[in-house]
C-alpha cells in the first residue's frame, strides 16, 4: 500500500459523527437536548452558545429566509469555536532543539508540539511522545507570543506525560477541568493544538467514544488526533478540559505506542482530573513509573477468569507480601474483585510506590496484606543443576533421580555428579522424581549454593553445588538412552499408532500426526507440532520425514494444517487449536509435559512462537527456522513454566536485523536461546542440523 | 472496523435520493417532521457540480484519476495540475455518468491547477467569485472521488468535518513538500488519499470554501496534511486560463532570493561547536575577541535559537538561515542562557564587496 508512514493512514469516512449529525441534524439544540438522555445527562448546563453571530463568523451570513435559532449547524459551529476560545489561552506552543531525527522506527520533525498550562505559576503539562526524541532544550511559546525556556521537570511512564515549568512574571490561565464522573458516551469532544505556529489553535472536532480506556487510564474519541494535537487538551462544548490528548495503545509499552493510530478516528486523552491528581508529585521533580505487582495470572483470559495467581516473581511485592501461587486476589483497597482485568486496572491506573491493601482468598482462609508497588522486578532467571534425569521411572522403582546425563562445566559436574547417581535430596528436601527436583530447584536461585545428597553404588554422598544459569548450547555428540528398562505394555485397545488423522471437535483444521509405532504406555512421549510456512508441505510426506526421528526420541509428532487462505496461512486465534489438540493427545497417550515443542518453519515460525507465549502452561520449547519477523514481546519469565527457544537465522537475509531483535528480546526476558546461523540464505535444515534439533528436544526436560 | 451500513449516508448513491433516504432516517429517530436538512439539501445542490476525472497513471504508485468541479456553465472544471493530465486522452465523467473527452485549457504550474473544458453547455457549476472565506471550527463538507470509490454515474464521496485551522504552506522553509507556497485551510476530514485532490470544500451550506490540493506531507511532524486551497487564491490564475489558455507562469526560484555575498558566523566573531550530529544544537564554542558577537555580549556556551525570530534546531540550519542574508546585514539573536533568554542585536564590519563577489 502506499503512504505507509508508520502504518498506512486510516481513511475516515465520516466517522462516529455523522450517526450523531443524524441523529440531531433536523432538530434544534433545545430539541436535541431534550430527546437525547444520555447527553442531558452529561451536559447539566446548556451548552453555551453566543446569542449573537460572533465576530468568528466570517462570511457565513446566514440567509434571510431563515433565524438563525433554526440553523442548528450554525449554533453547533459557534460553540465550537467558543468551547476553543475558552480554553485556548491555556493551550501553549511548544518548540525543541536539537534532539534525534529518528526513534525506533518513527522519524521526529522538528514540531512544534503542544502544551496545557495546569498551574498558574507555569507547570505545563505535555504528552511524553514530544519529548522521546531527547531535545536539548525546550521553549514554550505563550499564547501572546512570548518565548520562555522550558525545563523538563519530570516525566510519567505509565501515563505517558512530561512535566514542564517555564518562569512567569504574571500567572498562567489554567483551564477548568470537566468533572470525570459527568463524562459521557457521544457528547462533543473538541480536540485542540498549536502545532502550525499560527495565533489561532488548530482545532478537530468528534464525540467521547468511551470513556474508560487502556485500563481505565484513557477516554477515546473519534476527532482527529496527531502529532498535530498530542499535549494538547481535548474539550467538552463548553471548553471544559476532558483530557491530554496523547498516543497510547492498550498494549502498552514506549512513548512511541498508539502513533500508528494517528488521525484513524481512535484517540485518547488522559483525564485531566487524573493529571492533577500526580501533579504534586511530578512538581517534586520524580518520575512516575508504572507500578508492578509481580504476580502472573493463572489463566491469559483476564476477563473472564478469577484473579487467581499463577505464579509471584521473587523479590516481587507481591512475593515479600506472602502472595502465593493459588492465591485468589478479592479485593483491592475497597474495590472487591471477581476478575483478573479489574486487578490489572487496579495495578495499571497506579504508579511505583503506591501502597495498596489487599485481600487474598487462600483455601478457606482470607490472608489481607498491604503491598508498595514496584518500578522494577529483576526477570526470573532459572536456576540450572546441569543434569538430564532418566525417564519413564517404574513405580517400583526407589524415590529419587537417577543421572542420565551430566552438562560438561556444569554445578553438578563441577560437584562431580556421574551418570548413574541417585539424587535424593536436594537443598534438605527429600527428591521423590525429577518433577520434584524440578520443582526445588525452581525455587532457589543462580549462584546459591545448595546441598545435594547422591546415592552412588548403595553408599549416600553429600555434594555442595553453585547453582548457574541455563546453558544455551546443545549436548554436544549423541545422548545415552532416556528410558529406564521396564518391562513393555501393551497398547490398549482404541489407541490409534502410526499415522493417525486428529479431528478437534467444532475445529475445521486438517490435523496428522505420527504416534511411533513401538508405543508404549509405561514410557512417556515429547510432543513436536510443526507449524508449516507460506508453503504447506504434504502431511504424508512430512509424517514419513518425522517417522525415524519419532521413534529414536520418544516424540508424537503432530503437523496440523492453517484453516484459512490459500496457501493456509495462521491466524493468531487458531492458537486454540493447539490447547485443544494438546488436551485431547494428553487424554489418550502417555505424554511427558517437559518435552512439548512447536516449530514453525518461516512464516509458521511466529505463530508456534504466539503458541508457545500464550500456552505457557503446555508449550516449553519453541524452535523458529529462519523466522518471518516476530514484533510481539516474549511474555514475562515464569518460575513454573519454562520455556526453552531455538532461532535458527540466515545471515544475510534482510531480516537477520529483525530476527536478532527478537533473540534480544528473549534474551532480556532470560529465557535460554540457541541461535543457530544456517547461513547466508533461508534454507532448510540439513540432516546433521536436524539430529542437532532434535536432541535439543531431548534435552528440554534439563535440571 | 471501518463502517459499512452507516457510512452509505455519506457516500451517497443517488443525489436527491439519498437525501430523501436521509430524510427518512431522521423520522425514524424521531426528529421533528417541520425542520428539514441542510446538510442533506447542500449535498444534493453541490453534487451535480462536481466531476471524475481520469487520464494518465495507473501504474505502481500512480493513481490514474482524480476529482474536479466544474466553474462555468460552458464546461470550465477546475483541478489540479498532475500527470494525470499528462495525456491526450483526459475523460470527464459529471455526476450523473455522461461521459467527455477533456481538452486542457491551460496550467499554473506554481500554484499546481489547470483548467479543464468539456464541450456542453448549462451545466450546475460554481462561482469562484461567490466563494466564502471560513474560520478554525467552521463546519465543512469535502467533496471527491478519493479512491476512485464512485463509479460510472455516482456521485463523488461526501465527508465531513471542520476547518483546523488556516496556515501557510510557506511558513517555514523547507515544512511541507510542495510547489504551492501560499494559505490553506488545514481540515480534519481525511481528505489526504488518492484521487481527492481537485475535489471542492464547501460549507454546510454549500458556499465553495477551497480546492483539496495535492497529497502533502508535513515534515515538521511526519504527518499528512488534509488542506484545501482558498479560492482567493487560485482565482485570478483561473481567469486568465480561461481568457488566455496555455500556462499562466513558470515555477519561480526559490525565494526569497539569496543574496550575492551572504553573512558568515566568522565574520561576527562566532564559533559554534562542531557540527557531529543530524541535529547538533547551534551552541556558541568561542567568540572571537573584539568581535561584534563580544561585543554585543555573546558568550561561550550560549545556544543560539532564534535568528530573526525564526527558530533555529541545529547547526545545519543556522548555517542554510545565514544564506539568505547579506553579509552586513544587522542581525537579531536570541541567545538561550542557562534558563534566560538574550536577544542581541549585531552586524558584521561593512568591508568593501569583493569585486568578483562569491563563486
Amino acid at each position: 500500500m502506499r503512504k505507509t508512514f508508520w502504518q498506512p493512514k486510516s481513511h475516515r469516512f465520516g466517522g462516529m459523527k455523522a450517526t450523531v449529525w443524524a441523529v440531531i441534524g433536523a432538530g434544534g439544540l433545545a430539541v436535541w437536548l431534550a430527546t437525547c438522555p444520555i447527553l442531558w445527562a452529561a451536559e447539566p448546563t446548556p451548552p453555551k452558545v453566543p446569542t449573537a453571530p460572533a465576530k468568528q463568523d466570517a462570511g457565513q451570513t446566514p440567509p434571510t429566509t431563515e433565524t438563525p435559532k433554526e440553523d442548528l449547524e450554525l449554533l453547533e459551529q459557534k460553540a465550537f469555536q467558543a468551547a476553543v476560545d475558552r480554553v485556548a489561552p491555556s493551550v501553549v506552543m511548544i518548540e525543541t532543539i536539537g534532539g534525534l531525527e529518528k526513534v525506533g522506527q518513527v522519524l521526529f520533525g522538528t514540531g512544534p508540539t503542544t502544551g496545557l498550562v495546569v498551574d498558574p505559576q507555569g507547570y505545563i503539562v505535555s504528552s511524553a511522545f514530544n519529548f522521546v526524541n531527547k531535545p536539548s532544550s525546550i521553549l514554550v511559546r505563550l499564547p501572546d507570543g512570548t518565548r520562555k525556556a522550558a525545563k523538563l521537570v519530570a516525566n510519567d511512564t505509565n501515563r505517558m506525560l512530561s512535566l514542564l515549568k517555564i518562569e512567569v512574571d504574571k500567572p498562567l490561565p489554567v483551564p477548568e477541568a470537566a468533572p470525570r464522573g459527568q463524562i459521557r458516551v457521544g457528547q462533543w469532544a473538541i480536540a485542540v493544538g498549536r502545532a502550525f505556529g499560527e495565533q489561532k489553535p488548530n482545532t478537530t472536532v468528534g464525540i467521547v467514544s468511551a470513556i474508560s480506556r487502556i485500563w481505565g487510564k484513557a477516554i477515546q474519541t473519534d476527532a482527529a488526533v496527531s502529532p498535530n494535537n498530542y499535549g494538547g487538551p481535548l474539550v467538552d462544548i463548553h471548553g471544559r478540559v476532558l483530557g491530554l490528548l496523547a498516543p497510547l495503545s492498550p498494549q502498552g509499552g514506549s512513548e512511541l505506542a498508539g502513533v500508528e493510530w494517528y488521525d484513524s478516528g481512535i484517540g485518547f486523552a488522559i483525564p485531566l482530573e487524573d493529571i492533577l491528581q500526580v501533579l504534586p508529585r511530578l512538581k517534586e521533580g520524580k518520575d512516575l513509573k508504572p507500578g508492578l505487582l509481580g504476580i502472573q495470572f493463572k489463566s491469559p483470559a483476564l476477563h473472564i477468569s478469577e484473579a487467581e495467581i499463577g505464579s509471584s516473581r521473587p523479590n516481587s511485592p507481591a512475593a515479600k507480601a506472602g502472595l502465593k501461587a493459588g492465591d485468589k486476589i478479592i479485593q483491592v483497597n475497597d474495590r472487591p474483585i471477581s476478575r483478573a482485568a479489574e486487578l490489572k486496572e487496579e495495578i495499571s491506573k497506579r504508579y511505583a510506590g503506591d501502597k495498596l491493601r489487599l485481600v487474598a482468598q487462600r483455601g478457606k482462609d482470607r490472608i489481607e496484606c498491604e503491598v508498595e508497588l514496584a518500578a522494577e522486578i529483576a526477570p526470573y532467571v532459572r536456576p540450572f543443576l546441569g543434569v538430564l534425569p532418566m525417564r519413564s521411572q517404574p513405580a517400583e522403582h526407589p524415590p529419587g533421580v537417577v543421572v542420565r546425563y551430566v552438562y560438561p562445566d556444569s554445578p553438578a559436574s563441577k560437584a562431580g555428579v556421574q551418570p548413574g547417581d541417585l539424587i535424593v535430596r536436594f537443598a534438605g528436601q527429600e527428591v521423590k522424581d525429577a518433577a520434584g527436583l524440578r520443582q526445588l530447584a525452581a525455587d532457589h536461585e543462580p549462584n546459591q549454593a545448595v546441598e545435594l545428597v547422591l546415592r552412588r553404588d548403595g553408599q549416600e554422598q553429600k555434594q555442595q553445588v553453585t547453582l548457574g544459569v541455563f546453558p544455551e548450547d546443545i549436548p554436544p555428540g549423541a545422548l545415552p538412552p532416556a528410558r529406564i528398562a521396564g518391562k513393555p505394555q501393551p497398547v490398549p485397545e482404541g489407541l490409534k499408532v502410526g499415522a493417525v488423522e486428529l479431528k478437534v471437535p467444532e475445529m475445521p483444521h486438517e490435523v496428522w500426526a505420527y504416534v511411533p509405532d513401538s508405543y508404549d504406555p509405561a514410557v512417556s512421549y515429547g510432543v513436536v507440532f510443526w507449524m508449516h510456512g507460506r508453503t504447506a508441505v504434504d502431511p504424508k510426506e512430512l509424517i514419513a520425514r518425522w517417522k525415524p526421528l519419532c521413534d529414536a526420541y520418544d516424540l508424537i509428532f503432530v503437523a496440523p494444517k492453517a484453516a484459512h487462505g490459500n496457501p493456509p496461512q495462521w491466524q493468531p486465534g487458531e492458537i486454540e487449536l493447539v490447547k485443544k489438540l494438546l488436551e485431547n493427545l494428553r487424554a489418550g497417550y502417555h505424554v511427558d509435559p517437559n518435552r512439548i515443542a512447536a516449530i514453525g518453519d518461516g512464516a509458521g515460525a511466529g505463530f508456534a512462537c504466539l503458541a508457545a507465549f500464550q500456552h505457557r502452561e503446555g508449550v516449553r520449547a519453541v524452535a523458529a527456522l529462519c523466522p518471518e519477523p516476530i514484533m510481539f514481546p516474549p511474555p514475562e519469565n515464569d518460575p513454573a513454566y519454562p520455556l526453552s527457544c531455538y532461532i535458527a537465522r540466515p545471515e544475510k537475509d534482510q531480516r537477520a536485523a529483525q530476527v536478532d531483535a527478537f533473540v534480544e528480546r528473549l534474551r532480556a526476558a532470560k529465557y535460554p536461546v540457541v541461535v543457530k546461523n544456517v547461513g547466508e540464505k533461508v534454507r532448510e535444515l540439513t540432516a546433521e542440523e536436524m539430529t542437532e534439533l532434535l536432541r535439543w528436544i531431548d534435552a528440554l526436560d534439563r535440571i | 472496523m471501518r463502517r459499512s451500513a452507516d457510512s452509505c449516508w455519506i457516500v451517497l448513491r443517488r443525489g436527491v435520493g439519498g437525501a430523501v433516504w436521509l430524510a427518512a432516517v431522521w423520522f425514524a429517530v424521531g426528529a421533528p417532521a417541520a425542520t428539514t436538512s441542510r446538510i442533506a439539501a447542500t449535498i444534493a445542490e453541490v453534487q451535480p457540480k462536481m466531476v471524475k476525472i481520469y487520464g494518465a497513471g495507473g501504474f505502481r504508485g500512480l493513481e490514474e484519476y482524480q476529482s474536479g468541479m466544474l466553474i462555468s456553465e460552458h464546461g470550465h472544471i477546475l483541478t489540479v495540475w498532475s500527470y494525470v493530465l499528462d495525456t491526450d486522452e483526459i475523460t470527464v465523467v459529471l455526476y450523473d455518468g455522461r461521459r467527455f473527452q477533456a481538452k486542457l485549457l491551460g496550467a499554473d504550474p506554481r500554484l499546481e491547477i489547470a483548467v479543464l473544458k468539456i464541450e456542453e453547455e448549462h451545466l450546475p457549476h460554481f462561482k469562484l467569485e461567490e466563494a466564502v472565506e471560513v474560520e478554525p471550527a467552521a463546519r465543512i463538507l469535502a467533496f471527491s472521488n478519493l479512491f476512485k470509490v464512485a463509479m460510472g454515474n455516482e456521485p463523488v464521496s461526501v465527508q465531513q468535518g471542520i476547518v483546523s485551522v488556516r496556515t501557510h504552506l510557506s511558513a517555514r522553509r523547507g515544512a511541507f513538500e510542495t510547489l504551492y507556497n501560499g494559505p490553506v485551510y488545514v481540515i480534519d476530514a481525511v481528505t489526504n488519499n488518492p484521487g481527492a485532490a481537485g475535489g471542492a470544500v464547501v460549507t454546510y451550506r454549500g458556499e465553495l470554501v477551497g480546492m483539496i490540493g495535492k497529497e502533502v506531507r508535513n515534515t515538521l511532524n511526519n504527518t499528512w496534511l488534509n488542506y484545501a486551497v482558498p479560492i482567493d487564491a487560485l482565482r485570478p490564475s483561473v481567469e486568465q486560463i480561461i481568457a488566455k489558455g496555455g500556462m499562466v507562469a513558470k515555477p519561480e526560484p526559490e525565494s526569497p532570493p539569496r543574496p550575492q555575498r551572504c553573512l558568515e558566523l566568522a565574520r561576527l566573531g562566532i564559533v559554534l561547536v562542531p557540527d557531529l550530529l543530524p541535529r547538533t544544537p547551534p551552541y556558541v564554542d568561542w567568540v572571537r575577541e573584539g568581535s561584534p558577537a563580544a561585543q554585543a555580549g555573546v558568550k561561550p556556551d550560549d545556544l543560539i535559537i532564534l535568528l530573526n525570530d525564526r527558530l533555529i534546531h541545529s547547526c545545519q540550519m543556522l548555517q542554510k538561515e545565514l544564506e539568505f542574508i547579506e553579509y552586513d546585514a544587522e542581525i537579531k539573536l536570541t541567545l538561550l542562557r542557562g534558563l534566560e533568554l538574550v536577544e542581541v542585536k549585531l552586524k558584521a564590519p561593512s568591508d568593501p564587496l569583493p569585486t568578483t563577489g562569491k563563486p
